[in-house]
C-alpha cells in the first residue's frame, strides 16, 4: 500500500511512532556528523576557538610519507589479506559441512565459538599466546625445537601477526553465514546435477556459488567494512600506544583526537574514513553484482 | 490517563531532562556546604594507596572538604575526552598534551599556592621547601603549571646477589657495561631486559649516553630544539651505542614485550640489568624475591666523551595539573600543597621507596639499598638534568621519535638515518607556527 492510501489517522500514528527514534537518530548521529564535517575543515585542538583553514587537513592527510597514508595501507593490508584467507576456509568449511563430512556439527560448533568471546579478549588471548616470554606457548614450542624467539608482538611484524588471529576469530561467522545459505539452495538442484555426472566441485561452481551470491557479496561487504575500520586488536596488542608502524585509519583518528587534541585534523580522518567505506562499499556492490536467481 | 497522573508523568520527566541538561556540571548540595574535589591519579608503579590515605588526612585537616580520589593505570584515557568536554577533575596527574592545554589557558596556575606558607614547614614557602629546578618544566609566562610528585632516576639496575656470585662489579665506562655484558652472555644470562613494545623506554639511555659525549651547552641545544642540533655527530654516535646494546646484548625477543614483562624477565634473573626509573622496586615489589637487593648504576661514562660525567638524568615524574575548569581549583592546589609537604612526602618515601620534589625528604628514613643506590647517585651527582621534548612536542614525540627507536633498537636504520630522521621532523615542528615553542633556555643554572 503507498502512503498515498493511508488514512491521516494511521499517517499520525507513524509519525508519532517515528519521532522519537528520529529524533534521538538526528541528535545523535546526523548532528554530530554534520558537526564533525564542519572541524574537518577547522585548525582545532579542541580548547581554543576552531579557526577556517578549508581543505587544509585533508591535503596534509595525503602528503606523501604521512602517517595517515600509511595507516590506509595497514587498513588494505588488513582487509585484502584476512579478508581471503577468511573467505576462502568460511567457503571451504561450510561446504565440507554442507556435504555432512563426519564430524560436521562438531566442527560447525568449533568454528563459531572464536565469534562469540568480545574483540578485546581475543586481542589479549593472542597477546599470551605471541608473547616472547615463558608464558608464551607459540614461542616456546618453538624453543623446544631449537628454533629462535620471534617477537611477534613487535611493533614492525605486528600487522602479519594479527592476520592469524582474524582468521581465527572471524571465520566461524562466514562459515555459518555461507552455511545458512547453503541449506537454503532446494537438494533437487544438486540431485539433478549428480544425474547428470557432475562433479561435487562442478557442483559448488555451478549451483552453490550462483545461488549464494547474495550472500556472499554480504559477506565481503562486511569484511570490507571490517577491515577498514579496524581498531580494537591494534590498540589492545600495541597497549594504546600504536606506532605509525601499526596505525590504522580509525586508532589514527582517535589518537589524533583524544591523545594529541588534534581534532580538526582528527575529524578529517573521520570524514575521510567515512567517504571511504562509503565508496569501496558502492564499487565492491557494483562489482559483485549478478542477476539474482530466484529458486 | 486522569490528569493527576498526566501531572506526576510530566514533572518526572520535566525533572529527568533537566538532571540531563545539568549533566556533568551537577554538584550535589551537601547540609553542611561540603566541597567535594575530584582527583584522578596515574595508577602506575606507586599504586595510589599513599593519594587515598593523604586524602583522608587531607579531609580531617579541612573538614569541609571532601577529596574524591580515584586512579587508574589508562586515567589519560579517561581524562583526555572530559578535559575536550570541559569536565575535567580539579586535580590529575597523567599525561597529557599539556601544552596545548597550558597555552589554551585551561591549566590553573600553582603560582598563589607555591608563594603561600607551606604545610609543615613553618616560616618557608611551599616553593622554598621544593628541589630546585623542578618547577622549571612546565613555566609559560612567569606562571608554573604543574608539579611533579615524585623525583625520578634514570639508571641501571641489578641484583647485587647476581653480581656477587659471579665476581661483578658495576661498570663506570661504557667499554666496561659492553664487556659485562659479554660476561653475563658467557654465563648465560641475558645481558640486557628491554621495555620494547614502549620504545621510548630507549629516549633517556639515549639522552644520557649523550650528556656523557659532550658538554652540557651542546646537550641543551636538543632540548632548545636549535636548528641541526641531532645532526651532532656525537648524538649520532649516542644513537649507534644504544643500537650496539639493543642488537648485541637485548634479551631476545624483547622488543615485543612490555615493561612488566621484561621487567618480571629481570625480577626472575633471566636478564641481568634492564635501564628503568626510580618505580621498579614498587613496580615490581611483588615479583621480586625476598632477598633480592637491586643496585644501581647511572649511564656509564663514554670513552673519549667530555661530558661530565658526575650529571645523572633526573627529574620530576607524575605530574600533577590543576584544571581551570575543574569546580575548585584552588582547593585543589592547596591539596597538591598538602601531598607535596614534608610529612605527606616522608611518608611517601616510606611507603614507595622512591623520592619526591620535597627538600631532604628521605633524611632520617631507614631506606632500602635500591633507595639508597639512587640517593648516593644524585648525592654523588654535578647536575640533575631531565628532558622536556616529549611533553613539549607531544606528536612529534609519539609518532616520530618512537618509531624511529623501535626502527633504530631492531637495527634497520643506522644511527645518522635516526638522526637525520629527528632533525627532519624537528625541522617540521620549527617551522609550523601553530606548535608553541618555549624561548630557549640553555644550560639552567644550578
Amino acid at each position: 500500500m503507498s502512503p498515498k492510501h493511508l488514512s491521516r489517522d494511521t499517517k499520525r500514528f507513524l509519525w508519532i511512532g517515528i519521532l522519537p527514534s528520529a529524533l534521538l537518530y538526528g541528535l545523535f548521529v546526523i548532528w554530530p556528523a554534520i558537526n564533525a564535517l564542519m572541524y574537518s575543515f577547522t585548525r582545532w585542538d579542541g580548547l581554543s576557538t576552531p579557526v577556517w583553514i578549508g581543505i587544509d587537513n585533508f591535503v596534509n592527510l595525503f602528503k606523501s610519507g604521512s602517517d595517515f597514508v600509511t595507516a590506509i595501507g595497514h587498513n588494505i593490508y588488513l582487509t585484502v589479506i584476512p579478508g581471503s584467507i577468511i573467505l576462502t576456509l568460511a567457503l571451504f568449511f561450510a561446504w565440507m559441512i554442507h556435504l555432512k563430512v563426519a564430524g560436521s556439527t562438531l566442527f560447525r560448533v568449533t568454528f563459531f565459538f572464536p565469534n562469540v568471546i568480545a574483540s578485546v579478549a581475543v586481542a589479549l588471548l593472542w597477546v599470551l599466546l605471541y608473547s616472547t616470554t615463558e608464558m608464551g606457548p607459540i614461542n616456546n614450542i618453538r624453543q623446544a625445537l631449537h628454533m629462535e624467539k620471534v617477537p611477534f608482538l613487535e611493533s614492525a611484524r605486528l600487522l602479519q601477526s594479527i592476520v592469524p588471529m582474524m582468521v581465527w576469530s572471524a571465520t566461524g561467522f562466514y562459515l555459518v553465514l555461507f552455511l545458512a545459505a547453503m541449506e537454503n539452495i532446494p537438494v533437487d538442484y544438486y540431485e539433478a546435477a549428480h544425474l547428470d555426472g557432475a562433479s561435487p566441485t562442478l557442483q559448488f561452481i555451478r549451483i552453490t556459488l550462483p545461488l549464494m551470491w547474495d550472500v556472499l557479496t554480504t559477506g565481503i561487504i562486511f569484511l570490507i567494512v571490517g577491515g577498514l575500520k579496524f581498531f580494537d586488536a591494534v590498540w589492545v596488542m600495541e597497549n594504546g600506544r600504536p606506532s605509525p608502524a601499526t596505525h590504522t585509519m580509525s586508532s589514527l583518528m582517535y589518537a589524533k583526537v583524544f591523545e594529541e587534541y588534534n581534532v580538526g585534523y582528527g575529524t578529517a580522518i573521520a570524514v575521510l574514513l567515512f567517504v571511504l567505506v562509503l565508496i569501496i562499499t558502492r564499487i565492491s556492490m557494483r562489482l559483485l553484482k549478478r542477476e539474482r536467481l530466484e529458486y | 490517563m486522569d490528569r493527576r497522573t498526566f501531572l506526576t508523568q510530566a514533572s518526572g520527566c520535566a525533572a529527568s531532562a533537566s538532571l540531563i541538561a545539568a549533566g556533568c556540571h551537577f554538584e550535589p548540595i551537601t547540609k553542611d556546604n561540603t566541597k567535594t574535589i575530584e582527583v584522578a591519579v596515574f595508577e602506575g608503579g606507586f599504586g595510589i594507596e599513599w593519594h587515598k590515605d593523604m586524602a583522608r588526612q587531607y579531609e580531617q585537616l579541612h573538614p569541609g572538604v571532601k577529596v574524591n580520589l580515584w586512579g587508574d593505570p589508562r586515567v589519560d584515557e579517561k581524562i583526555k575526552p572530559r578535559v575536550l568536554r570541559r569536565n575535567p577533575p580539579d586535580l590529575a596527574s597523567c599525561t597529557l598534551p599539556v601544552w596545548k592545554l597550558i597555552t589554551a589557558g585551561r591549566l590553573f596556575p600553582l603560582d598563589d599556592a607555591l608563594a603561600s606558607p607551606a604545610y609543615g614547614a613553618e616560616g618557608k614557602t611551599w616553593k622554598e621547601t621544593l628541589r630546585a629546578g623542578v618547577l622549571a618544566d612546565y613555566v609559560y609566562d612567569d606562571k608554573t603549571y604543574a608539579l611533579p610528585s615524585n623525583l625520578g632516576v634514570w639508571a641501571c639496575w641489578y641484583s647485587k646477589k647476581l653480581f656477587r656470585e659471579h665476581g661483578w662489579s658495576a661498570p663506570s665506562t661504557w667499554d666496561e657495561l659492553t664487556a659485562l655484558c659479554e660476561k653475563m652472555l658467557a654465563a648465560g644470562i641475558a645481558p640486557l631486559a628491554f621495555q620494547g613494545k614502549y620504545p621510548q623506554y630507549a629516549w633517556s639511555t639515549i639522552l644520557s649516553c649523550y650528556q656523557r659525549l659532550v658538554p652540557f651547552e651542546k646537550w641543551y641545544d636538543i632540548e632548545d630544539f636549535k636548528k641541526g642540533a641531532f645532526l651532532d655527530p656525537s648524538f649520532v654516535k649516542a644513537a649507534d651505542l644504544m643500537q650496539e646494546l639493543a642488537v648485541k646484548y637485548f634479551q631476545k625477543g624483547a622488543l615485543a614485550m612490555t615493561h612488566t614483562e621484561s621487567q618480571m624477565e629481570w625480577a626472575n634473573g633471566r636478564a641481568g640489568m634492564v635501564f628503568c626509573g626510580l618505580w621498579l622496586k614498587k613496580e615490581m615489589e611483588k615479583a621480586l624475591p625476598d632477598d633480592f637487593e637491586m643496585g644501581c648504576f647511572p649511564v656509564p661514562m663514554v670513552t673519549g666523551g667530555t661530558g661530565d660525567p658526575k650529571a645523572i638524568y633526573s627529574g620530576g615524574g607524575e605530574s600533577f595539573f590543576v584544571f581551570k575548569d575543574g569546580k575548585h581549583p584552588e582547593i585543589a592546589a592547596d591539596f597538591l600543597k598538602f601531598l607535596l609537604s614534608i610529612e605527606p612526602a616522608r611518608d611517601y618515601v616510606k611507603r614507595n621507596d622512591s623520592l619526591t620534589p620535597v627538600i631532604d625528604c628521605q633524611v632520617g628514613i631507614k631506606i632500602s639499598s635500591a633507595l639508597q643506590s639512587a640517593v648516593d647517585a644524585i648525592e654523588g651527582s654535578t647536575r640533575m638534568y631531565s628532558d622536556r621534548l616529549n611533553t613539549l612536542y607531544i606528536e612529534w614525540h609519539r609518532t616520530l621519535v618512537q618509531q624511529a627507536q623501535a626502527d633504530l633498537l631492531r637495527g634497520a636504520i643506522t644511527g645518522q638515518q635516526f638522526a637525520d630522521r629527528l632533525e627532519a621532523g624537528a625541522e617540521a615542528v620549527r617551522s609550523n607556527p601553530n606548535i608553541y615553542k618555549p624561548p630557549a633556555r640553555g644550560v639552567p643554572a644550578l
